[in-house]
């Protein structure tokens, strides 16, 4: 099974999510191996290299997650789907994309209210809480950002990034999240799929390697 | 009560076809509206946390990452040669040989579908050709392919080890006889099945044929020491020691053997480094590069995105203290070491049938980790005792990954590869209870290696 897309928008959109993810994944390995050789070659420790990785696989598997229901790469189990009739299908189905909707539109308003105080930006409620000095523990500030200090932090210079930068993969990832699904409860409603999850990650596994011998 | 309410909405969501992600998600999120005060924005802080705040889970991506680079590389093939070369020579040595490339591969690569993906591709199409049964070779190898989690470096392994903190270093230790043993079960007992049926030998290559094969896949090979001897010689945390493997790989694949990169031509062409160097840098943007780190991505995201939603039911468990409670119960119902890790057992496997693996771990591992504490088991000795379960959660359907994956490579009907690996599933029972009674199999290496184990309540 592999995607398609069909549209020329589809295929930029497919290209971009495919770069960044293999982008993000080269990243992490190299900056973890750069250490790595920092410390035994110049004995001297990248300070920031452990967060910057550990927020890049945050942003790996949040903005991800969308992609992988796009391809219908999510493990299930579908024993049951299997044994029932088509109509019966899809109304599990349709019953199950609800619950992923569900899902992610709740963890999109938790999102949400988790990171708009980091952002000065109000809580769906309503409440402002600023917290936009909040900063990470270890990446220092990029000359390139310091224009975030005036519109965000009243002018007070940021000495490490701000915090709202690493967490917005949450907002983004889970409003991606929601997209995706409702664009599957879409094709689930028009009977072009009949479920969310992969018959099974082996498909895609096997696919690959017949491809490359 | 409340629990029973969490458990049977997680089982109501799989069934219905959600994915097992979004399952343990939404049961945690409809459990903490219900039964508690806490807010969505705590729920996302645990989501966001199962990566901020799990810094062995990194090691995850790039165990991945290098297995990738290893089976698009070439390397199962030279591993299986070898192994061909070491132990062909017996009754039913094919078999035999793919059982041993299983636990080589298994020691480059943290994943049992892999595994079976990597060997069973190549081995299967050769041993039906020699005239063995393709339903026996695809049992078999469904079966040693699971050694991919047991034998170190192991996906589940970490995952274990971040679920309960327990050092990584010592879980892949106490991996290595556990998967010694299980690989020699599974080969006497294909011994036995192959002078009672008399199949058929390899010719014995002799001892050079060893030797050049042995070279040949020694750059390969020589992971295991960059992986094991890292962490053990103290030059690399886990997760380092996996990026480096997973760079390691990378060049291997592109530079030496040549099986993937800018070096590999038309066919069986390789073109030399010399007469182009500059592909050490066109490398990087070379299509098989993105490719290979796209499907890394894509296995990472499908298996973090499940632990991370378990973490989140982790979170609810333990903020209800049900592990707490359910060792109380345990306890006052005066349940002895053996009956408990015979419940374990129990509950893993049927868990397994229907769980991924490491998911089953993040939700398990909690609960049942007090209790073994308060009963004086090894918390290592209780991991193997885990992984081995979810060995076997993986040749038992209906959510079989290792099922599923040898039905795709073999083309055989599901039904069909489940009969075929169901002797085999026999020896791997009683491989099971060896490992569960005799603790002394998982803890003797960690403890000669590094200590013995301090246990802090």
């Amino acid at each position: 099974m592999h995607y398609q897309p069909t549209t020329s928008l589809g295929r930029v959109v497919n290209q971009i999510e495919e770069t960044l993810i293999a982008l993000i994944l080269g990243l992490m390995t190299v900056i973890t191996f750069v250490n790595v050789v920092a410390r035994y070659v110049f004995n001297d420790n990248i300070l920031w290299a452990l967060e910057t990785t550990v927020f890049l696989f945050a942003w790996l598997v949040l903005l991800g997650a969308s992609y992988c229901v796009k391809i219908h790469a999510h493990l299930g189990v579908d024993v049951v789907l299997n044994a029932v009739s088509p109509a019966t299908q899809r109304i599990l189905g349709l019953i199950a994309v609800g619950c992923c909707l569900a899902f992610s539109l709740l963890l999109l308003i938790g999102s949400w209210n988790y990171w708009a105080p980091f952002a000065a930006l109000p809580m769906l409620d309503g409440t402002l809480n600023d917290q936009a000095w909040y900063e990470v523990n270890d990446i220092p500030m990029p000359a390139f950002l310091t224009f975030l200090e005036d519109a965000m932090n009243e002018g007070e210079a940021y000495e490490k990034i701000p915090r709202f930068i690493p967490y917005a993969a949450l907002p983004i990832g889970l409003a991606l999240l929601t997209f995706r699904f409702a664009q599957l409860a879409w094709a689930i409603a028009t009977g072009k799929t009949d479920r969310i999850i992969a018959a099974h990650e082996a498909e895609d596994l096997i696919d690959d390697t017949a491809k490359e011998e | 009560m409340d629990v029973a309410f969490l458990f049977l909405m997680v089982i109501g969501f799989l069934t219905i076809g959600v994915p097992i992600a979004i399952s343990l998600g939404l049961s945690s999120i409809i459990f903490l509206m219900v039964f508690s005060d806490s807010s969505l924005g705590s729920v996302a802080q645990t989501l966001f946390n199962a990566f901020a705040g799990h810094f062995t889970l990194l090691a995850i991506p790039f165990f991945i990452l290098a297995s990738v680079f290893m089976s698009t590389g070439g390397v199962a093939q030279r591993i299986i040669r070898f192994a061909i070369a070491c132990v062909g020579h017996f009754r039913g040595g094919l078999a035999i040989a793919s059982v041993f490339a299983c636990m080589l591969f298994a020691a480059l690569s943290g994943s049992s579908p892999a595994t079976v993906v990597a060997i069973g591709s190549i081995v299967i199409a050769g041993m039906v050709q020699v005239g063995y049964k393709k339903d026996f070779a695809a049992g078999v190898i469904c079966n040693a392919g699971t050694l991919g989690i047991l034998i170190p470096p192991s996906i589940v392994m970490v995952v274990y080890a971040s679920a309960v903190d327990v050092s990584v270093g010592r879980m892949f230790l106490a991996g290595v006889i556990p998967g010694l043993l299980a690989g020699l079960m599974l080969m006497i007992g294909i011994y036995i099945y192959a002078r009672y049926r008399g199949l058929p030998a390899q010719e014995w290559a002799g001892i050079k044929e060893i030797i050049a094969s042995g070279r040949d896949a020694s750059w390969g090979l020589l992971l295991i020491v960059i992986i094991l001897g890292g962490i053990y010689g103290g030059v690399f945390t886990p997760t380092e020691a996996a990026a480096v493997a997973a760079i390691y790989a990378y060049f291997v694949a592109n530079f030496v053997y040549k099986d993937m990169g800018p070096l590999k031509g038309e066919g069986d062409q390789r073109h030399s480094f010399l007469r182009r160097p500059h592909t050490l840098l066109t490398v990087f943007v070379h299509p098989d590069t993105k490719h290979a780190l796209l499907d890394a991505g894509k296995t990472t995201i499908m298996l973090l995105f499940i632990i991370a939603n378990a973490l989140i039911l982790k979170h609810v468990l333990t903020e209800e203290q049900i592990p707490q409670s359910i060792a109380a119960a345990m306890l006052d119902a005066g349940f002895g070491p053996v009956m408990f890790l015979v419940l374990v057992n129990v509950i893993l496997l049927i868990g397994g049938q229907f769980m991924e693996p490491s998911g089953l771990i993040v939700i398990v591992a909690p609960l049942v980790f007090p209790i073994a504490i308060d009963l004086g088991i090894d918390p290592i000795h209780l991991g193997i005792i885990m992984v081995v379960n979810m060995e076997i959660g993986m040749i038992t359907p209906p959510v079989g990954l290792n099922l599923f994956v040898t039905s795709g490579v073999t083309g055989m009907p599901m039904v069909r590869v489940v009969k075929a690996a169901l002797p085999w599933l026999g020896i791997m029972f009683i491989f099971l209870i060896i490992v569960t009674y005799i603790p002394w199999i998982s803890t003797f290496m960690p403890t000669a290696l590094m200590g013995p184990e301090i246990i802090i309540k």
